[in-house]
């Protein structure tokens, strides 16, 4: 199945009425795997959160490919956003992913607990289930989020710096997962990154953010190391 | 052992002030519980105070435009329900609008408690009719209460515990990940809207039933101890609540055994299995310290 997921027609975003990013336009292809990256500060998570409906967009538009209603899309926020005062097992914050398909007043019955094992155990988490959530090690809990994401059956998957804070081997466990799940589910995966070296072999198309612009290609052409050196040296163009 | 055979005779004096402060034992931590989770604690203290601010205000705006109301009436009640859930729902939506406003949190709240508790001093000392008995419902009347107070305290209680329990899923969702609850299309402002009601409510009725201070008390308590021995949502809700009926039926007994004020022995009680289990806590922790050394 191919076609267009999202797309963003002179879009700008911001906070409280001043814009971070000024009419970008770009598409996200079914199945495609985008990794959005630039400097710290540069707006990629705000192009993410207003991705997922999170901030209102200031101007432009932004068009779903799918029901956003019906299959709202994965969304794996950074982890350290989430308080550790909660109380939950791991199988509890799995299953926050299948309230999306649960109207209020309707319980979590045996297809959504089914439905969690299963996204568990696609992380390689299934024998953690029971344990609570913030027992676990970063990269385990990166997963667990991800396997939340994923129990809300989504098209799209977007995620928030996902191995951001975590050690070199368990960040390369995490995208190896990510684009495991990207190659053999279809799964179209957005993701916002500031670690270059580790993204560059797995993700097919790249957005660069800065100033306030941003520029979409493919990996090998993005991140030729004289573009590199081009972006950040001066970003202009966009496209 | 007699007193408490005596206390669980259907025909006990006191019986429902005895199932009146249990029922407030029960339920106050059900919602204190989302007071620990979304880390409004001090908002616990400002809240009851502003509720019984609101007491004594629609008192004085009652003699002002009505007349002198009637003691120990369930007209009186209910024109206390309603200022007291008035100004606990109002104060609770005004301080949680302002909340994202994180650096001044903590004054907002201590300058709301100071005005409460001045606001009810000065509204009481207003009213030069039953100055007394409008400090005893301030205090909570649970022992004066009228006749058709427990049915009606039952049947709120009950109705707060029904929807906490039916939309447990979409008050976690949006307690712990609001951005989550929004991607899936939830009103997740709807949602906080409803459990800033379901918090109103039961500050209301507690602090009409039992005080400020042990609605507080209640709501704070037994959650903060539960937290230290439950690993699950569901398990953490309802040893909460399990905590505070226990602690306030054991605070009912001390309080009829050795004749003492009932909310204080009731809260006293509850902050003891606190300190004990607390305790118990880190004694284990640092056994389990020792040993792995």
């Amino acid at each position: 199945m191919s076609g267009t997921l999202l797309t963003l027609q002179q879009v700008s975003l911001g906070y409280e009425g001043r814009p971070v990013l000024e009419r970008i336009s770009f598409t996200v292809e079914r199945g495609e795997f985008l990794a959005l990256l630039g400097p710290n500060g540069a707006g990629k998570t705000t192009l993410l959160r207003g991705m997922l409906g999170l901030i209102p967009v200031q101007a432009g538009q932004i068009t779903y490919g799918f029901d956003r209603l019906a299959t709202p899309p994965g969304y794996v926020p950074q982890r350290d956003t989430l308080d550790p005062i909660f109380p939950l097992s791991v199988r509890e914050v799995v299953l926050m992913g299948t309230y999306a398909r649960l109207v209020p007043l309707r319980p979590v019955g045996q297809r959504q607990r089914q439905l969690a094992a299963i996204c568990l155990a696609q992380v390689g988490l299934a024998h953690v289930a029971e344990q609570p959530f913030w027992a676990l090690s970063g990269g385990q809990k990166q997963r667990v989020l991800i396997a939340r994401a994923l129990a809300a059956e989504p098209e799209i998957l977007l995620l928030d710096e996902p191995t951001a804070g975590i050690d070199p081997g368990a960040a390369a466990t995490i995208m190896d997962l990510i684009a495991r799940l990207n190659r053999e589910r279809d799964l179209t995966v957005v993701l916002v990154s500031h670690h270059l070296r580790l993204v560059r072999s797995l993700v097919r198309s790249v957005i660069w953010i800065d100033e306030g612009k941003v520029v979409k290609g493919p990996t090998e052409t993005m991140l030729a190391p004289k573009r590199v050196a081009d972006v950040f040296g001066t970003l202009t163009g966009t496209e | 052992m007699n007193t408490l055979i005596a206390i669980l005779r259907p025909d006990f004096l006191l019986r429902d002030a005895l199932i009146g402060s249990v029922l407030v034992g029960l339920i106050c931590p059900l919602v204190g519980v989302y007071f620990v989770l979304r880390r409004m604690i001090f908002l616990g203290v400002a809240l009851p105070q502003l509720s019984a601010a609101g007491i004594a205000f629609s008192f004085l705006v009652y003699r002002a435009l009505v007349g002198q109301h009637q003691h120990f009436e369930m007209s009186e009640r209910v024109l206390a329900l309603l200022g007291s859930f008035c100004f606990a729902l109002g104060g609770l939506l005004v301080l949680a609008a302002l909340a994202r406003h994180r650096e001044t949190v903590e004054a907002r709240i201590g300058i709301t408690y100071a005005v409460a508790t001045a606001a009810t001093i000065l509204f009481v000392a207003a009213d030069p009719y039953g100055e007394a008995h409008m400090i005893d419902l301030l205090k909570g009347d649970i022992l004066t209460a009228p006749a058709g107070n427990l049915l009606l305290l039952t049947a709120v209680f009950g109705g707060v515990a029904l929807v906490l329990f039916g939309f447990r899923k979409e008050l976690l969702l949006v307690s712990f990940d609001r951005d989550l609850a929004v991607v899936f299309g939830m009103r997740a402002g709807l949602w906080e809207i409803l459990l800033y009601f379901l918090i109103g409510v039961t500050i209301s009725f507690g602090v009409l039933t039992a005080g400020p201070i042990v609605t507080f008390g209640f709501l704070v308590v037994p959650p903060l101890t539960a937290r230290l021995v439950t690993r699950h949502m569901l398990t953490f809700s309802l040893v909460a609540a399990g905590l505070g009926a226990a602690t306030a039926f054991v605070g009912f007994y001390c309080a009829y055994r050795f004749d003492l004020p009932l909310g204080p022995a009731q809260v006293t009680v509850a902050s003891v299995v606190l300190l004990v289990v607390t305790c118990t806590r880190t004694l284990s922790w640092l056994v389990e310290k020792v040993h792995a050394t």
